[in-house]
């Protein structure tokens, strides 16, 4: 009980904050620099930090990062893959979803694409314990509500 | 909870217990930084106040104008609302959980809408659409009406004064001190290093820093030639003055940092011909990595980096250092340290490394001749 209450008062938390921060590429400049700067958060240990942990991947992949900020400006975060939707407008080599999902098909996909992003979610903590085929149907979700149809296979 | 991304946890002063976990390993590509500017100048007179100091070091892309907008969203939707304006626009998404204390009161009480609602402090990029991306994003979610929203343009004076605020003396080893240049060393006999670190990395505070200290505080005995590579604020190549080194080259590919560490070393009263401070080439420009410093020319090198850029530039940081120097690399966790080892293997002999926390440094000296691979 002691030990409970010691925990609530060693780490109040702050703030939540949650941010796109491209691979390799985090930078004291806006929008890292305000964010966390506002909860007066040591910068250039969190560029170092998250630059480091994602050397792995392709340089300015966005990643999605959430941040956890203590009263006592220390800090923690966690580090995601990039969203469903980025994959998705990446196989499909567009920038922008449809503007009228549902109405307007910007460009299609096939069940290929499909399978190689369920696979790289799959590693996501989320998704781990989901079979493969209900992530699938998920990202076709997703691609629909962008405007991106699913076909069996490219023409 | 979170079992395959990363965690860290990064406390203010000390570092205690924190977890890593880690997916394997892909393929490596060079980190760069953004497009160099074409001149700096040594600013040698002495700055008193720190807004004027921090006025020194910003430039465009520091002082790049952006959008803070509050927006009031509904306490229920609060997460799926932050993905969402992520997803459709927004760069930062940050959620005040200091609230909940007023909150629970109000409840007790019967409480009023407005207490059910939370504020998020979201910032844009100066061009998006605000209100289209607000829309999109509380469609999204199934929100019935969308959120009050204020937007203001941000102001990045205020976020920088508070950067700056948290750099405090640090002690490195007894009597070893970096202290900012508005502080007055708290021990005056001790080697004080004065720094104004800008925006390069270097303030004496990350563990990587410090292993690269006391590796330059236990290698410089007196009259070495040191090469930073990576110099950031300068630290180690003053440090390294400071211990007796003869003299130091300092290279980034950041023209910021070339700045900062110039500016540093006025501070501390360095003269020119014992700190030369060199502009590496990034990848973005044409020229090849010619630089006008020689080959085996130095006693001591260092390069705390990142990953990326210390496999790359595995031979070219090594065939600066003379057979028999030391070369120190560090700005790596230690998960990333096998590969490392393995890469400069067939340079260094007698690798030995030190910790902190994640983070390593690791230093060998350099074979008196290459073994092929």
């Amino acid at each position: 009980m002691a030990a409970a209450k010691e925990i609530l008062l060693r780490r109040p938390v702050a703030a939540t904050i949650r941010l796109t921060v491209p691979a390799g590429g985090a930078r004291p400049a806006p929008p890292v620099g305000p964010a966390l700067g506002q909860y007066r958060l040591n910068l250039m240990a969190f560029c170092k930090d998250f630059n480091a942990r994602t050397q792995k991947y392709k340089p300015d992949t966005p990643m999605a990062v959430t941040i956890t900020a203590f009263k006592d400006n220390s800090f923690e975060f966690t580090v995601k893959s990039p969203s469903v939707s980025w994959y998705v407008k990446k196989a499909a080599g567009v920038d922008k979803g449809s503007t009228r999902p549902g109405h307007l098909t910007v460009t299609t996909l096939s069940v290929r694409h499909v399978y190689e992003i369920a696979k790289v979610k799959q590693t996501d903590p989320f998704c781990q314990y989901m079979p493969l085929e209900s992530i699938c149907k998920s990202i076709i979700g997703t691609a629909n509500s962008m405007g991106i149809k699913i076909v069996q296979g490219l023409e | 909870m979170l079992a395959r991304n990363f965690i860290k946890h990064i406390p203010c002063k000390n570092l205690s217990r924190h977890h890593i976990l880690r997916d394997r390993v892909r393929p490596l590509i060079f980190f760069t930084s953004s497009t160099p500017q074409s001149s700096f100048s040594i600013s040698a007179s002495l700055s008193t106040s720190s807004s004027s100091s921090s006025s020194c070091f910003t430039d465009e892309s520091f002082a790049a104008p952006y959008l803070s907008v509050r927006i009031h969203c509904p306490k229920h939707v609060v997460d799926p609302f932050s993905e969402a304006l992520l997803c459709f626009g927004a760069s930062s998404v940050a959620v005040d959980e200091d609230i909940k204390e007023e909150d629970d009161k109000d409840a007790a009480s019967g409480s009023s809408i407005a207490s059910k609602e939370i504020c998020i402090e979201s910032i844009f990029p100066v061009h998006e659409e605000v209100k289209m991306c607000i829309s999109q994003a509380a469609n999204s979610i199934g929100l019935k009406e969308i959120p009050k929203f204020k937007v203001e343009m941000g102001d990045e004076q205020d976020w920088i004064t508070k950067n700056q605020d948290l750099f405090q003396p640090v002690e490195i080893a007894e009597r070893l001190w970096i202290v900012p240049e508005w502080t007055s060393p708290p021990v005056p006999e001790a080697v004080n290093i004065i720094l104004n670190p800008g925006f390069a990395f270097g303030t004496g505070e990350h563990p990587t820093t410090k292993l690269c200290l006391l590796l330059l505080q236990s290698l410089i005995k007196g009259g070495e030639a040191f090469l930073d590579y990576g110099t950031g604020s300068g630290i180690l190549a003053i440090a390294s003055l400071k211990f007796g080194a003869a003299s130091s080259v300092g290279v980034d590919i950041d023209p910021l940092a070339i700045k900062s560490a110039s500016h540093n070393a006025a501070l501390n009263n360095i003269p020119l011909e014992k700190l030369e401070l060199h502009l590496a080439p990034s990848e973005n420009s044409s020229s090849g990595r010619e630089m006008s410093l020689q080959k085996e020319q130095f006693d001591v090198v260092i390069a705390n980096i990142l990953l990326n850029p210390v496999m790359e530039l595995a031979d070219h940081i090594v065939s600066f250092a003379k057979p028999g120097a030391t070369t120190g690399i560090s700005g790596i966790l230690s998960e990333q340290l096998p590969n490392v080892k393995e890469r400069y293997s067939p340079f260094l002999e007698n690798i030995s490394t030190a910790t902190i926390g994640d983070w390593v440094c690791m230093s060998g000296t350099k074979r008196g001749e290459f073994i092929d691979n």
